[in-house]
């Protein structure tokens, strides 16, 4: 994993696409902008902001620790009291505001210019159920009480077994990862983005499980397969976006990939039973793989991660890979997607058909309908453009694209 | 029916259900010469363009109405002779082993519809990419489904699925009834195998007619769904979607004839119509 994105990576670093005077100008714009936010923090020079912190997933291994310690102040209230008093700290009323009326700032803040302009394509395809769920919540929440530290929420959940358990991830994880962000003791810390991904994560399996407890009553379709209702889980792969950092948690075999002056940096690596290191975990804790259409972890499920599945744990675990970022001049835009697009378009591949499509080419004067509220059509296009191209390339799966522009105006 | 003249009957209505299939056939030719001549416009005719790029779309959505139109035709006059003798829907002596085989509730699936609709509109795509990129189709056929109709074909298949799984229940329902009473239980008791009954005649009869209400359900989806695609698509890409889904029926017409003799199995062996629906 880490070699594979090391050389992506340094594969990325000559941004040949860019103008060379375009391209300073922008950076002297993100260092101003990027030295004003993160004053006090550790300053990293201008060499470091182009390099993506991919560091940690090997070691992430032992940094698992135990859940349960983490769960115990996650009172919602408790959170947005200790916000508000964070805030109160200095003298913000907007923000007290905001900490209060959370719901309804929103919708506001998502006209500031800092609010990056994305775009989503979901459809069944050629299966005849639909699995995948995507959520996107620009301005979910802000990482401190400067005016712009607000944070994008972006997900991707893939389903198997049934669509509960995507539908609850997209119904809770924003939600679930706000109160993490928003019950930090002290607000005006800089987030530990590791172990609040890691709670997250092990949280929204939590209520996943006790949800697939209450269904073994319900009308689910799964229920009448009901020794299996706990045989249903789903890939989840969060982007939060900030004003400089990208930070992406993954579990399973939905992927995030950046496009960074014309190419392809993956944001996360796909767990997949048979990649060593998880076929290693697995085995180690008493798993096995089989070879049955494919590697599979006690040749039923085809990823070695995933939220819910709780009939195989611990072989399967819901603890994410993280990583951590550095926005650069030069990005183009961030990629979500679920298998149904990465099995037949390449990272490379999806991020060319972005950037020329985000760059205005490409797409003729035609009656393109209008996409959901608040997405930009450049981007709703780019995502279907990418749908179409999984669906022209006989993808058979459900495909669900979220493209994110991080070109800063 | 139970009388001397059933035999007879029963042949001539078959004969009248084979005609209606041939004379389907036969329309859905010509209305495929038609769509086709509209889509690509004979040589040195350019693609009207400005002020007559209107006229041109009224042309395709009316093509595309009369084409639906015959379509739904075809469901009124074989929903009227199903209700003589259903059966022969579900498994048709005129179509062909191959076409049989692919039927759902004596049709197509209607969630085909939206299957053939992913398979054109990507299948230019992907033809030249990077030309695609540059300039796009902008042909105005499927390739250039936008990102609002892709969005309203998915609700579509959402939905097509939901009514199709529905009614596939119902059939299911229907088709474990005849192991049921009344039937089972007359079959057991019958001293003679294959003993016909006033009973059973009436139990045979009440499933034919039920049988034949899911067919209209059937067709009823079939066309609902057909008419809810032609409304997402734009007229042209309405024209493209009907010749690509007619052309398929009839190849798939022709393919199994092919198959039939293949397997030695002569379809005049059968019952032949009055006529054959055999052209050239």
């Amino acid at each position: 994993m880490a070699e594979i994105c090391c050389e992506v990576v340094s594969d990325s670093e000559p941004a040949v696409s860019y103008e060379p005077s375009s391209r300073a100008a922008r950076r002297r714009r993100m260092e101003i902008r990027k030295f004003r936010f993160v004053a006090g923090d550790e300053l990293d020079n201008s060499e470091n902001q182009k390099r993506p912190k991919l560091d940690g997933q090997i070691k992430d291994g032992e940094t698992c620790r135990s859940n349960s310690a983490l769960f115990s102040r996650n009172c919602r209230n408790a959170a947005l009291s200790t916000i508000a008093d964070g805030l109160l700290d200095q003298n913000d009323a907007v923000e007290m505001d905001r900490g209060v009326e959370s719901e309804a700032m929103e919708s506001e803040l998502t006209v500031c210019s800092e609010t990056p302009r994305f775009g989503y394509a979901s459809v069944c395809g050629r299966r005849r159920d639909m699995e995948d769920a995507v959520d996107n919540k620009p301005s979910f929440s802000r990482e401190s009480s400067e005016p712009e530290s607000d944070l994008h929420y972006f997900g991707v959940f893939d389903g198997h077994g049934c669509s509960h358990v995507a539908m609850r991830c997209r119904e809770r994880m924003h939600a679930v990862l706000k109160a993490e962000i928003e019950s930090r003791p002290d607000p005006t810390s800089p987030i530990d983005w590791r172990a609040l991904m890691e709670r997250s994560f092990a949280r929204m399996d939590k209520e996943v499980i006790e949800l697939n407890k209450t269904l073994l009553r319900s009308d689910c379709r799964c229920e009448l397969r009901t020794p299996e209702c706990d045989a249903v889980g789903s890939t989840a792969v969060v982007a939060v976006v900030s004003r400089d950092k990208i930070i992406v948690a993954n579990c399973g075999d939905s992927r995030a990939v950046l496009c960074r002056g014309g190419k392809a940096v993956a944001l996360s690596s796909d767990h997949k039973p048979d990649r060593p290191d998880e076929l290693h975990r697995i085995e180690s804790a008493g798993g096995r793989v089989i070879y049955w259409d494919g590697p599979r972890v006690l040749g039923v499920l085809a990823m070695s991660r995933a939220i819910g599945d709780n009939y195989l744990k611990p072989y399967v675990i819901c603890e994410p890979e993280i990583t951590i970022t550095d926005r650069a001049p030069e990005d183009e835009c961030l990629i979500l997607a679920s298998d149904g697009l990465w099995d037949v378009v390449s990272n490379g591949t999806a991020c060319g058909v972005a950037k020329m499509c985000l760059s205005g080419k490409g797409l003729p004067e035609s009656p393109w309908a209008e996409g959901g509220e608040g997405d930009d059509k450049a981007c709703a296009d780019t995502s279907m453009l990418l749908t179409k191209l999984a669906l022209a390339r006989h993808s058979t799966d459900n495909v669900s694209v979220v493209v994110v522009d991080l070109r800063r105006s | 029916m139970a009388d001397q003249d059933g035999d007879h009957e029963s042949s001539s209505s078959h004969d009248r259900s084979h005609t209606c299939f041939r004379d389907w056939i036969n329309l859905q030719k010509s209305d495929l010469d038609q769509l086709v001549k509209l889509l690509n416009p004979e040589s040195g005719v350019e693609e009207e363009e400005g002020a007559s790029s209107s006229s041109s779309s009224n042309k395709h959505f009316e093509l595309c109405a009369k084409t639906v139109s015959h379509f739904e035709d075809y469901m009124r006059n074989r929903a009227e002779l199903a209700r003589e003798d259903i059966s022969i829907y579900f498994a048709p002596s005129w179509c062909t082993t191959l076409e049989n085989s692919l039927l759902w509730i004596a049709g197509c699936r209607p969630s085909m519809f939206i299957r053939l609709v992913y398979a054109l509109c990507g299948s230019e795509m992907e033809r030249n990419l990077s030309q695609f990129l540059l300039q796009g189709t902008s042909n105005g056929l499927l390739g250039d489904l936008s990102a609002g109709q892709l969005s309203s074909v998915n609700m579509l298949q959402l939905k097509t699925v939901r009514e199709e799984e529905k009614l596939t229940s119902r059939l299911a329902t229907l088709q474990e009834d005849i192991a049921d009473q009344p039937l089972a239980v007359i079959a057991r008791g019958a001293t003679q195998v294959g003993e016909t009954s006033e009973e059973a005649d009436k139990a045979l009869d009440d499933h034919e007619r039920s049988m034949a209400n899911i067919l209209e359900e059937a067709d009823k989806i079939r066309l609902k769904t057909l008419k809810e695609l032609l409304g997402i698509l734009t007229p042209k890409q309405g024209v493209d979607f009907l010749v690509a889904s007619k052309k398929l029926h009839l190849s798939l017409h022709e393919w199994g004839k092919k198959r039939d003799r293949l397997h030695g199995r002569h379809r005049d062996a059968r019952k032949p119509p009055p006529q054959s629906d055999e052209e050239s």
